[in-house]
């Protein structure tokens, strides 16, 4: 060793100016790096609304990115919506058994709160290990089999506890009367019968106080024993035949009206909006009718390229006759609207131009013309 | 300035002079480059093949996704896909040497089939979206559905602007009606009436109560067929333009159905097919 070298040596100087040379870049970087949004939940808000029944169906659950939950929350308020029909899928939340992961429906329910908002939560589809393997058969998201009912039951259960005095409306599997929707099988009003007996019971068992909807029935014209589906209205009177009344506490109901006006007189061979007065027959004919009716999806379309659409000052003036209506049956309590917004427009063209607003956040003339109704104020787009 | 540039010029040649090796070696390299560029471009000897179009050209087929939804654009009916967009898509065939299989097909299935390979090319009312440039080709609008004036044939309107002072009819909700509110605070006096559907708003002008309305354009050629009173104005007052889609990688046909559909607006064929239908 040199122990006469001058101290700090031309190595050490270059090592160091070199180093200097690193940090600067890692500082620069680290400032031209776009920072991750911060979301944060700001003061409780109320809605202000002069139509307790205007509800609306969001699409939250593929949402990613918190910003927009909050945002969707907060143009929901701003709407005049009270309450909001919300998807918490049971894979996303029980991927292996027995174990919860609560961060996304904790996400929506604290933005939902967050903005006065009431939240009715949908429970449906089905966690691969509830679902026979793969090499066995292959199956759906909806295919639940019987010997996991009890497993369905326990997640319900889990979620009326866990959100109990938050959630107090859940919504039993999504149109059973669809075989799509039933893991493309024949459609079974008793065994969704007594799907629902259980849920009831578990639900009841997490929190006393909530209200159990069942049906959640799609609107079709299908005869019995088709492959696609079963009627609602006969797969309601399927489902007291087995023994249904006293399994829920409100009929979750889905009606649309499609091309015809909410006015249009209802007819068991007609999908119009007025075919949930028919499921009410069936209510009062199996001694229910103190049962009431939550319209949990409805809406119209103005898709400029279905046949089944109608034009956009069609779907104001319908959807607005549309909550009149149901203001004035006694037996309803909500129409929520399907749907607010979806993620991405351009992967459902259906749903997008069944959303009250664009994928971006853009509000629709139907949006401003709800708005107007539920706070009282004129409408924009009357004739 | 040019006089500058020439002396330039000879300094950098004198250099390259005075530099000889320097100057082979740069070159050597350029015309490395342009080699390298002209064996590996698109179609040559080492560059990426349209397979699509050689199987097109061998087989003589083209596979258009197509959804049957929206008359008179494509329906289907007991004698098959007909509409003005299985027209088209059946003459491009044509004007390539092959004949159109039209798999038919819902909205959401159409960009997936064709990434997929199932289609070879998509025409369904398509609006080109930027998030999708990255490997989809769009051609030239085949169609243009925007906002258009439909005024009296004895007063016709051209432009919005010319409606100052006046009033014009809308759908209510509309594209139209949103632009009929910008402009009517862009210009001094412009009254907008309202109305449910389009062919009520043509009927108000129809009546006299308004100047023009301002409706979408298929439904305006739809209304206007057989009513010599009004008329439709050159060109729309906001575009909206159906486009086809094919795969960018896909660039021997895609080349040759640009020419095809540009020859096809030239000659007069797409006019023709689109007056067929609307």
């Amino acid at each position: 060793m040199d122990l006469t070298a001058p101290f700090p040596s031309r190595t050490l100087l270059r090592g160091a100016g070199f180093a200097a040379r690193i940090l600067i870049l890692i500082g620069v970087l680290k400032a031209i790096t776009p920072a991750t949004p911060i979301v944060r939940l700001g003061a409780p808000q109320t809605v202000h609304t002069e139509q307790p029944a205007v509800c609306v169906h969001t699409r939250l659950t593929d949402e990613v990115e918190e910003w927009k939950i909050q945002r969707t929350a907060s143009m929901v308020r701003e709407m005049g919506a009270a309450t909001i029909v919300e998807f918490f899928p049971w894979p996303y939340i029980e991927d292996k058994r027995g174990e919860y992961n609560w961060e996304h429906p904790d996400r929506i329910l604290r933005h939902a709160e967050n903005q006065g908002l009431t939240v009715i939560a949908r429970l449906g589809l089905v966690p691969h290990w509830a679902r026979p393997p793969i090499d066995e058969k292959v199956t759906t998201f909806t295919y639940l089999p019987e010997e996991y009912f009890e497993a369905y039951a326990d997640f319900v259960r889990a979620f009326a506890a866990r959100y109990r005095g938050r959630v107090d409306q859940i919504v039993i599997w999504n149109e059973p009367n669809l075989s799509i929707e039933w893991g493309d099988r024949p459609v079974d009003p008793a065994a969704y019968t007594r799907l629902l007996r259980l849920a009831y019971a578990a639900a009841h068992d997490g929190n006393p106080a909530i209200t159990v909807l069942g049906g959640a029935l799609a609107p079709t014209t299908e005869p019995e024993h088709s492959p696609s589906g079963m009627s609602d209205i006969v797969f309601l009177e399927r489902m007291y035949q087995a023994g249904a009344a006293g399994t829920f506490d409100a009929l979750a109901a889905h009606t649309y009206g499609f091309t015809l006006p909410p006015q249009d007189a209802p007819d068991p061979d007609v999908i119009n909006f007025r075919r949930v007065e028919l499921l009410r027959a069936v209510m009062e004919r199996f001694g229910d009718g103190d049962t009431p009716i939550v319209i949990t999806e409805s809406g119209w379309s103005d898709d400029p390229r279905w046949t089944r659409a109608v034009r956009p000052g069609q779907r104001i003036a319908y959807t607005l006759d549309a909550f009149e209506m149901v203001k004035s049956w006694p037996w309803a309590e909500q129409l929520c609207i399907w749907i607010f917004r979806q993620p991405l427009d351009r992967q459902n063209r259906r749903d997008a131009y069944y959303a009250l607003v664009s994928s971006d956040f853009y509000p629709k003339p139907i949006y401003e013309a709800i708005q107007a109704y539920a706070r009282g104020w004129e409408n924009p787009y009357a004739p | 300035m040019i006089a500058r540039l020439v002396a330039d010029a000879a300094r950098a040649l004198r250099w390259l002079r005075r530099h000889p090796r320097i100057a082979v070696l740069g070159l050597s390299a350029a015309a490395l480059l342009i080699a390298y560029h002209l064996v590996t471009r698109p179609g040559a000897w080492f560059g990426p093949q349209d397979t699509t179009w050689r199987r097109s050209q061998i087989n003589g087929d083209l596979y258009v996704g197509l959804d049957p939804s929206y008359p008179p654009f494509a329906e289907w009916t007991p004698d098959g896909i007909v509409g003005l967009e299985a027209d088209i898509a059946r003459e491009i065939a044509r004007r390539i040497n092959t004949t159109a299989h039209i798999q038919i097909m819902g909205f959401d299935g159409l960009y997936s089939a064709l990434y997929t390979g199932g289609v070879d090319l998509v025409i369904a009312g398509l609006k080109v979206d930027p998030s999708q440039s990255s490997w989809v080709h769009y051609t030239q609008p085949y169609f243009d559905a925007g906002q258009i004036l439909v005024s009296p044939s004895d007063a016709p309107i051209e432009e919005m602007r010319q409606l100052d002072g006046g009033t014009v009819a809308v759908e209510i909700a509309s594209a139209g009606d949103i632009a009929a509110q910008r402009w009517s605070r862009r210009l001094g006096d412009l009254t907008v009436e309202r109305f449910m559907l389009p062919d009520e708003a043509m009927r108000a002008v129809q009546s006299g109560a308004a100047d023009a309305a301002l409706v979408d354009t298929v439904s305006a050629r739809l209304y206007v067929e057989g009513q010599p009173d009004l008329q439709l104005a050159g060109k729309t007052t906001a575009a909206d333009g159906y486009v086809i889609a094919l795969r960018k990688k896909d660039f021997r046909l895609a080349e040759e159905i640009d020419r095809a559909l540009a020859g096809m607006i030239a000659d007069g064929t797409l006019n023709a097919i689109i007056e067929r239908w609307l």
